[in-house]
């Protein structure tokens, strides 16, 4: 399997590391493996938080077969 | 999106009267309005401000889902939500949400279901400004349950 980079926008607490990170990961890694890689450079938040593209929020049956610009979405508290 | 619903997010003051004119309907005889304003205290804190960081394109459209959900439980009903993007100070309103219905309860029901919803499921963060130039990210509702 070929690798893939996931650019990952982020918002919120995740500012603090900025705007985005680049993750690498297999080509077919499903949702626990990507959280997983992104949370050795972004923290354990990354548990707590959804993953998502410019329409939706990504379901944890997602599997990532190509690379993309995602934005990871830490607890919300708008209002 | 319908005519009878109108969501943006704004790095501009939000206005009261923009909500109140979108929402006018000469059948409708209501037009209920939330207002969230940054408030000087939280939890026995000072606060001096407030910075809000929204996920543009997925805040909208998640303000449209709930403005059409309250339309399939208030009929008729018309929306108009707006969130502020950026830093406010103490005073400075951060959202605004107006309804309006031909009668006022539908109008008090839907308005009151939207803000709620909101606040649990729009992709919005709001960092809180201290004394002395501390500040923190507010905890809030994950999203990853939902997914």
């Amino acid at each position: 399997m070929s690798d893939i980079t996931l650019e990952i926008k982020l918002y919120g607490a995740f500012r603090k590391f900025g705007d985005s990170v680049n993750l690498r990961v297999v080509s077919g890694s499903n949702m626990d493996q990507v959280k997983e890689a992104l949370s050795k450079e972004l923290g354990e938040l990354v548990h707590d938080s959804a993953l998502a593209n410019d329409n939706t929020i990504l379901p944890k049956s997602y599997v990532f077969e190509q690379s993309a610009t995602l934005s990871i979405l830490p607890p919300v508290c708008g209002g | 999106m319908s005519s009878s619903i109108h969501t943006e997010i704004l790095t501009a003051p939000l206005d009261i009267q923009t909500a109140c004119d979108f929402v006018m309907d000469d059948a409708h005889g209501a037009i209920d309005t939330f207002i969230g304003v940054v408030r000087n205290h939280h939890e026995g804190n000072q606060v001096q401000g407030m910075t809000y960081d929204v996920h543009e394109g997925l805040a909208e459209a998640t303000f449209a889902a709930i403005c059409e959900e309250a339309q399939e439980r208030w009929a008729g009903t018309k929306y108009y939500v707006a969130h502020y993007k950026g830093e406010l100070p103490i005073g400075g309103i951060s959202v605004i949400i107006a309804v309006s219905s031909a009668h006022r309860a539908d109008s008090f029901e839907s308005c009151r279901y939207v803000i709620e919803e909101l606040k649990k499921r729009s992709p919005i963060w709001k960092k809180e400004h201290y004394p002395e130039g501390k500040s923190e990210w507010l905890p809030g509702h994950s999203l990853a349950e939902a997914s």
